[in-house]
């Protein structure tokens, strides 16, 4: 274990050394509060809004007066579902597209394995300082936006909430390792990190928005009257492709995830955790699969090359 | 200290080292000459465990480098050609990081004591990359020597080294071989290098071990009055001319 944290703590120092990721990263935090300032804001000219009509309807002795508009706490914080689903996985694609083969560029790859050390310590080495990067990152985001939803909204959070905001830092986190994961399989396979990086960016095109387009352009649109406003809205509905095309996309099911653990989806809002996550089991188990696939890859591509 | 029985790597269908035999003993400089391409980084690489044998076996003070690899990896150091180490990181944290790995015990202050031998203390606290390649190049040694290794095997050390950079590593080596008595197998196809420092050597070819023996044996089989130079082209030119001597004493 003990050799296990020294490549840990390697790595930490050099991610903590490196320019590239310190920017990346300190972009992911700034947009996170952004995402908290920006919904509050948003929650605060809503209410405001609402407060200007019940007084106009009551100057005008309206009798009437339309319900206070429902405003899950967490919604509050829906925009860092797109900013962990875009910006996190490239602070993890930072981390991790150079590890393996920045060392053999630079030729320490050989001083590592000429060390007393098992070659899967040195995946794990490499994981573990990883992990604790993003986790780190993840949970300096959830203080800072905990504090600031309370400061800037003045609105509480209940036990229920926490928990859900809480799982849904859990999700991120793997969301975000899965891409380190993929980060560390290609630069396993590369020689060349400029190559490396390159090819993650493709990946991550490729899982965040090509895949998530092709499958949005074979959905269902069906036509629904708005009554309020007399108008006609397109509503998208799912198709058994557009659900397939989505299984490869880690980032779908990471916004599908995090959409209802964060009470964006009114009619989920309420629902208990467990019942939640039961609810969105297929979505977790999509998630899941591509980390795992990747760390195994990692694994099996590693100790082959010393044979 | 290290015994060498029919060493052999192929790479599909190319066969890189072929049935190498040779034995160093315990606190010998062994020179391994051979042009680029040779073989030498191959052979040195099975032997400190980094790729494994197609055939044949290594053993470093009894211990089988495929067997045993994590004790044999335990008791050498090891330093490749061209290694930049992490330049984000200073030596210091650089030798922390490689005797972490090894297991020394108290490494801060072996690191200190390493570094002051190697002359190199007052750079502890220096990023590697602001390092000239000398330099780089006297750290990488430094955490080769780290865990006090019996064996220290170098590749082509000295490459890319201006003369004065070159003889510092030369008397570098001298000093820890004569100091803790550490066995050092040294790669290079630099002829003046293995003439003012080793004690015996080997020559490889296409794979093939053309020679082994001590300098001092060397010089009587060819006659004295002839350079190495004119003994490796010979034993190369042999080779060449499909001639296929070994020369071994």
């Amino acid at each position: 274990m003990g050799k296990i944290l020294s490549i840990a703590s390697k790595e930490i120092k050099t991610a903590f050394k490196d320019k590239a990721f310190l920017a990346v990263a300190l972009l992911f935090l700034l947009l996170s509060i952004l995402s908290v300032y920006i919904g509050s804001a948003t929650k605060n000219a809503e209410i405001t809004a609402y407060q200007d009509i019940v007084n106009l309807l009551k100057s005008q002795g309206a009798t009437s007066i339309p319900a206070e508009p429902k405003i899950f706490p967490l919604s509050i914080l829906k925009n860092i579902i797109n900013y962990v689903a875009v910006i996190g996985s490239i602070v993890a694609i930072f981390l991790g597209f150079n590890s393996f083969s920045e060392e053999r560029e630079e030729g320490t790859i050989k001083l590592l394995l000429s060390r007393p050390i098992y070659r899967d310590q040195l995946i794990n080495g490499k994981l573990f300082g990883g992990a604790f990067v993003i986790a780190g990152l993840l949970i300096i985001t959830l203080v800072f936006n905990c504090f600031l939803f309370t400061v800037v909204s003045g609105m509480n959070i209940n036990f229920a909430e926490f928990s859900r905001l809480t799982v849904f830092f859990v999700f991120a986190f793997y969301y975000m390792i899965s891409f380190y994961l993929a980060s560390l399989f290609v630069s396993l396979k590369s020689q060349n990190s400029t190559f490396a990086f390159l090819l993650m960016l493709i990946i991550w095109m490729g899982v965040s928005y090509v895949i998530p387009q092709l499958a949005e352009s074979q959905k269902n649109y069906v036509y629904v009257l708005n009554n309020i406003s007399q108008t006609m809205n397109q509503m998208p509905q799912d198709t058994l492709i557009s659900k397939t095309i989505e299984i490869f996309s880690p980032t779908v099911q990471f916004k599908n995830i995090g959409r209802d653990l964060l009470q964006v989806v009114p009619e989920h809002a309420q629902l208990s955790l467990f019942t939640l996550l039961k609810l969105n089991l297929r979505s977790i188990i999509y998630l899941l699969v591509p980390g795992l696939f990747m760390l195994f890859g990692s694994y099996n591509s590693f100790l082959k090359e010393g044979n | 200290m290290l015994v060498i029985n029919s060493l052999t790597k192929n790479y599909d269908g190319f066969t890189a080292v072929d049935n190498l035999s040779f034995k160093v003993g315990e606190g010998e400089i062994f020179g391994f000459l051979g042009h680029n391409g040779a073989g030498k980084t191959t052979t040195i690489s099975m032997l400190v465990s980094l790729i494994r044998p197609s055939s044949g076996s290594a053993e470093i003070a009894g211990y089988d480098v495929v067997k045993d690899n994590l004790k044999v990896r335990s008791m050498l150091g090891y330093l490749p050609e061209n290694v930049n180490l992490y330049s984000n990181l200073t030596a210091f944290e650089n030798l922390y990081f490689f005797g972490s790995l090894s297991g020394v015990e108290n490494v801060e202050k072996r690191i200190n004591e390493v570094l002051k031998d190697l002359e190199m203390h007052s750079w502890k606290d220096t990023k590697v990359r602001e390092f000239s390649k000398g330099m780089r190049q006297r750290i990488g040694i430094a955490q080769a020597l780290l865990h006090k290794p019996r064996i220290l095997f170098l590749d082509e050390p000295t490459s890319g080294l201006d003369p004065q950079g070159t003889k510092s590593i030369r008397d570098l080596l001298l000093y820890i071989n004569n100091k803790w008595n550490t066995t050092i197998f040294l790669n290079t196809h630099l002829l003046s290098e293995v003439k003012k420092i080793c004690s015996s050597i080997g020559i490889i070819s296409h794979g093939q071990l053309l020679m082994t023996d001590s300098l001092i044996n060397i010089k009587k089989k060819f006659g004295s009055e002839k350079s190495l130079e004119d003994i490796y082209f010979r034993i190369e030119g042999d080779q060449n001319n499909g001639e296929n001597t070994v020369y071994s004493i």
